[in-house]
């Protein structure tokens, strides 16, 4: 060996021995999303703004298409190189929590979490007293009606009891003009179990009461004969409800060409009617859910999104993941003080549920439709997050669509639902 | 010379049996043991806990899972039947078509049927979603025409697994069809020669020598039919979601509700299993009736 | 049955039943071809269209937004590159193992033989979706995940392959092959000049169904790549534009992705049209 060789040989050793830390640790952590590309750009602008004064921090955005999500989530199998974080329907996160794959928030992000959100979404994002995340969207449901279509029929103002609401459905429907009352929805859970559960409670009743399905209360009695006396009297038409690609088909074309006059669906199909239906668009308003013969107000049925972090990633990725969740959600990250993420929910036509976030964007959220959606969501009601809460909404799906088809009247629908709830909550929650 | 060729079947097999033995064996063999524990699907496989036949029992039970999964079994069986049904005469009669020499365009019309074969999936759904839409859709609008009233087909619990059935056959006919082709193009010209002298038409040619001398393909094309049948899961996770009321939720499709999404892992794979199970018998009898046609 | 009064008739039936034939062969392609001019008239419609009840056939301003848009949202260069990289690279792999093994099957006799090939086909009938996770935690534990590696690498050998190969390749008369031998050809010389010429179409069908299998191929691409949306095939960027609330709004660029993503296996197809020959070939060979 030369000396050349040689000392270049040492001197390569040399640096190899250095510590590494000498330099700067940088830190890799990546957010799991379903976004569509469109909206994951923002969310890798704004990376690139928390970026400016972290550098040693990247994150990188993992997309999956909506409807895969939830295989991916479960795929992961709870190794280090799953994703950092990710984004969650809240109802998915008591099995996460049980098999020890999200991180309980530190202390200082679940005090702020609970001093700037409201009580009932900082429950959702809970399991057992324990927060688990940062709960970020909100979804609620209201009584969308067609202004145009009320006026043809002859009706003022839209319903708010259900006497009012199957009157206005019978008068709005028209079977040779292929035009029905009341749109229900089936072929997607969501669809059919939510508008369902909305009537429900602002029946008075409850899906889940201390663990427990309640679905064989007589409000809930009321509810069940309430959709068997819709169909039957032709004011929803099954037909005409089926949903695909779970955001769109024959449900939402025939509201958007006039084919139904009232629908109850959640606020974020905003931009699907604004595209379909353009100028026409100023026919749609909203209202609260009508009040049942059981009921005392109009509530709603609500849900919503959370990040959380995986459990099994390194400290430092968790630490990391933590401290940019914790600005993406606070109000100097955006735009007027919102924070960053409402910026980009609001893109979607998504609402943002963090209180100094509804403030901060509250014109556009004044708009007509939008607001008749704000307004419910003081009283709306969570879906129950409990372990099991996937499969009950599925099993609840199954036996309103049954219903929904006139295979089984509304007295063995209930029966069916609660038995059906009672075995697999149980099941559950060994 | 045996122990040359036995060196050569050696060499010739490794490549295929070594990666089907690590990449689909493998799996498949952990998927028969997870069958007989209690696991979740998001945690480590060394989670898992044996609870032998439990998972059997229960999707053969009473409950809810029992009763989907029945309902899952009984309309995968429909759907398969149907599809294999009409699949294999049209895949025959089309590739006739296409290989005839009489009447201009058999090659056009082989790239048009195989073509549906070619779209993405994602398009496939949101397409035939729009042509069967109720009430007015464009198919309800053609059939309108020829004086039928408007069909449900994706919306009523009755038609939507038949509607689905015509998708699928609709998209791997031309699949089929190629296969037959290929198929055809194995029997020799002279032998039809021959038979036109003596005086054969042409549905005797077919029966006597064209149906015999693509046993081999049929049968092949008949295995790949029920195969992809039982295994189907695209249209239905892209547009029925398993509905209305269950009417098309498949042993896949449930499969991944049960064992992926709900994260049953255990029951999922036992469901599988199943899945399983009944394809080896199935496609036994079929080898079984083949080979008995074979000796007469 | 030939004779005098059968000519007669058969002098007017042959057009008649031209006609006949050419009729339904006309019936066949448009009933086949409906649903893909329905997708492209629908990349040219716009969202508000696609809503409609009753619904817009022919766009009124047909437009070619769908088409800009689409490139603009999703990488669909990038995109079609990573499904021709998979589709190409598989299908190679399933050609070679295919003809090796259905070989072996068709024309050696081993012990186990029987057994061996039963197993292999029942490797068939788990559905792909069973065998996710196991597959995607043993791709992972080798390194491969997150790549393209890791995509093609497990489906590199297909028993369906196999399976096709042997049934053809069982159809090839033994004095060719054992002509060959004689003339002291190897065996991989014997299946690769000899052999496969003879089974040309069933190759070429085979190379076209792996070939679109994977360049359509969906669930496991998307599992494996861990959400790294710049190695995306193209199905999986256009079920993207679907995700959450924006499925009525990119319906038409959904349909504009697909038209584009039909192109590649539709040239193939193309391409391998002259394979699909009649039997002249295959009886020339017989002498």
């Amino acid at each position: 060996m030369s000396f050349a060789w040689t000392s270049k040989l040492a001197l390569a050793a040399g640096l190899a021995i250095l510590p590494a830390t000498a330099w700067a640790q940088s830190v890799n952590i990546s957010y799991l999303t379903h976004w569509s590309p469109e909206t994951v750009a923002l969310l890798e602008a704004a990376a690139k703004d928390y970026a400016k004064t972290n550098p040693d921090v990247s994150v990188t955005v993992r997309a999956v298409p909506f409807g895969d999500l939830l295989t991916t989530l479960r795929s992961q199998g709870g190794g280090s190189d799953g994703p950092t974080i990710g984004g969650i329907y809240d109802l998915w996160l008591p099995e996460l929590a049980r098999d020890k794959l999200v991180a309980p928030a530190p202390d200082a992000v679940a005090s702020e979490v609970k001093a700037s959100w409201p009580a009932g979404i900082t429950s959702a994002a809970s399991v057992g007293g324990t927060l688990y995340g940062i709960p970020n969207e909100i979804d609620v449901y209201a009584l969308n009606y067609n202004k145009a279509l009320f006026k043809q029929a002859g009706i003022a103002a839209p319903p708010k009891t259900w006497d009012e609401f199957k009157d206005a459905a019978k008068k709005l429907t028209n079977k040779e003009a292929g035009q029905q009352g009341f749109g229900m929805i089936n072929s997607w859970a969501a669809g059919v179990v939510h508008p369902f559960a909305s009537l429900l409670v602002s029946n008075g009743g409850e899906l889940v009461k201390d663990g427990k399905p309640a679905l064989d209360s007589p409000q809930a009695t009321q509810t069940f004969q309430l959709y068997e006396d819709l169909i039957k009297s032709g004011a929803s038409v099954p037909a005409m409800a089926t949903a695909d690609a779970n955001t769109t088909g024959p449900f939402l074309d025939n509201f958007v060409s006039g084919k139904t006059g009232m629908i109850i669906m959640a606020n974020w199909w905003e931009s699907a009617l604004k595209t379909g239906m353009g100028s026409k668009f100023a026919d749609i308003a909203t209202a609260p859910i009508p009040v049942g013969p059981s009921g005392d107000k109009p509530h709603s049925i609500s849900y919503s999104w959370m990040t959380v972090v995986n459990a099994n990633a390194g400290a430092a990725e968790q630490k990391a993941a933590w401290d940019f969740l914790a600005w993406l959600n606070n109000p100097k990250s955006g735009k007027n003080g919102a924070s960053a993420m409402s910026d980009i929910l609001m893109s979607m036509g998504i609402l943002p549920s963090r209180l100094s976030d509804i403030d901060a964007h509250k014109d556009k959220l004044g708009s007509e439709f939008l607001s008749g959606y704000v307004s419910v969501l003081t009283d709306a009601k969570p879906f129950p997050v409990v372990p099991g809460g996937q499969e009950f909404s599925e099993s609840l799906q199954q036996t309103i669509e049954a219903l929904q088809y006139g295979q089984v009247s509304a007295k063995d629908a209930q029966a069916t639902a609660q038995a059906d709830a009672t075995a697999i909550l149980e099941r559950a929650a060994k | 010379m045996i122990q040359r060729y036995r060196a050569s079947a050696g060499i010739m097999l490794a490549p295929a049996v070594t990666l089907i033995g690590i990449f689909i064996l493998l799996p498949m063999l952990l998927t028969v043991w997870l069958s007989f524990q209690d696991w979740s699907t998001q945690t480590p496989f060394s989670s898992a806990s044996f609870i032998g036949l439990d998972n059997c029992r229960e999707i053969f039970g009473a409950s809810s899972v029992g009763r989907d999964f029945k309902v899952a079994l009984i309309n995968t069986a429909i759907y398969t039947a149907l599809s294999v049904i009409l699949i294999l005469p049209l895949s025959v009669a089309f590739g006739l078509m296409v290989y005839q020499h009489d009447v201009a365009g058999g090659t056009a019309l082989r790239t048009v049927l195989f073509s549906t074969y070619m779209v993405p999936m994602i398009a496939v759904a949101l397409v035939w979603s729009k042509l069967y839409s109720p009430s007015e859709g464009p198919l309800n609008q053609m059939l309108g025409l020829i004086g039928i009233g408007p069909q449900p087909f994706l919306s009523s619990p009755r038609s939507a697994l038949i509607s689905i059935v015509f998708l699928n056959v609709w998209q791997q006919v031309g699949y089929f069809t190629v296969l037959a082709i290929a198929g055809l193009t194995q029997i020799p010209g002279s032998l039809y020669e021959a038979a036109k002298l003596d005086g054969a038409n042409r549905f005797e040619q077919f029966r006597f020598i064209t149906l015999p001398l693509m046993r081999r393909t049929l049968l092949f094309s008949a295995v790949i039919a029920i195969i992809n049948a039982v295994q189907v899961f695209e249209p239905v996770a892209l547009i029925t979601q398993g509905g209305p009321v269950g009417s098309t939720n498949v042993l896949t499709y449930h499969i991944r509700r049960v064992g992926i999404e709900r994260a049953q892992g255990g029951l999922g794979s036992a469901m599988a299993v199943m899945l399983m199970l009944s394809l080896i018998v199935v496609v036994c009898a079929l080898f079984a009736l083949a080979n008995r046609k074979d000796r007469e | 049955m030939s004779g005098g009064s059968s000519s007669r008739l058969s002098r007017k039936r042959p057009s008649g039943r031209k006609a006949l034939l050419a009729t339904l062969m006309l019936l066949v392609a448009v009933a086949s071809a409906f649903p893909l001019v329905w997708m492209v008239l629908s990349s040219l419609k716009t969202p508000a269209e696609s809503m409609q009840v009753p619904p817009v056939w022919i766009p009124h301003t047909p437009s070619l937004d769908a088409y800009e848009k689409v490139s603009g949202v999703v990488n669909v260069g990038r995109s079609m590159w990573n499904s021709l990289v998979i589709a190409s690279v598989t299908t190679a792999g399933i050609l070679i193992t295919s003809m090796m093994a259905g070989y072996a099957f068709a024309k050696y006799h081993f012990p186990a033989k029987s057994l061996l090939f039963s197993v292999l086909i029942a490797t068939m009938f788990l559905p792909p979706i069973v065998t996710l996770i196991p597959l995607y935690r043993l791709v992972g534990s080798i390194g491969l995940n997150a790549s393209l590696a890791g995509i093609i690498v497990p489906n590199l050998a297909n028993a369906f392959g196999i399976f096709l190969m042997r049934q053809f390749i069982a159809g090839v008369p033994d004095d060719l092959i054992d002509a060959a031998r004689m003339d002291g050809a190897s065996e991989l010389l014997i299946l690769f000049k000899i052999v496969a010429p003879s089974v040309a179409p069933a190759i070429a069908a085979l190379a076209l169904f792996a070939f679109v299998y994977h360049w359509n191929s969906y669930l496991w691409p998307l599992t494996v790549l861990q959400g790294n949306a710049d190695a995306y095939p193209i199905v999986i960027s256009l079920s993207r534009l679907l995700s959450y609330n924006r499925g009525a709004v990119n319906t038409g660029l959904v349909m504009a992705g697909a038209t584009l993503a039909v192109l590649p296996p539709l040239i193939l197809f193309v391409l391998l049209q002259r394979f699909f020959v009649d039997s002249i070939v295959g009886s020339a060979i017989k002498g």
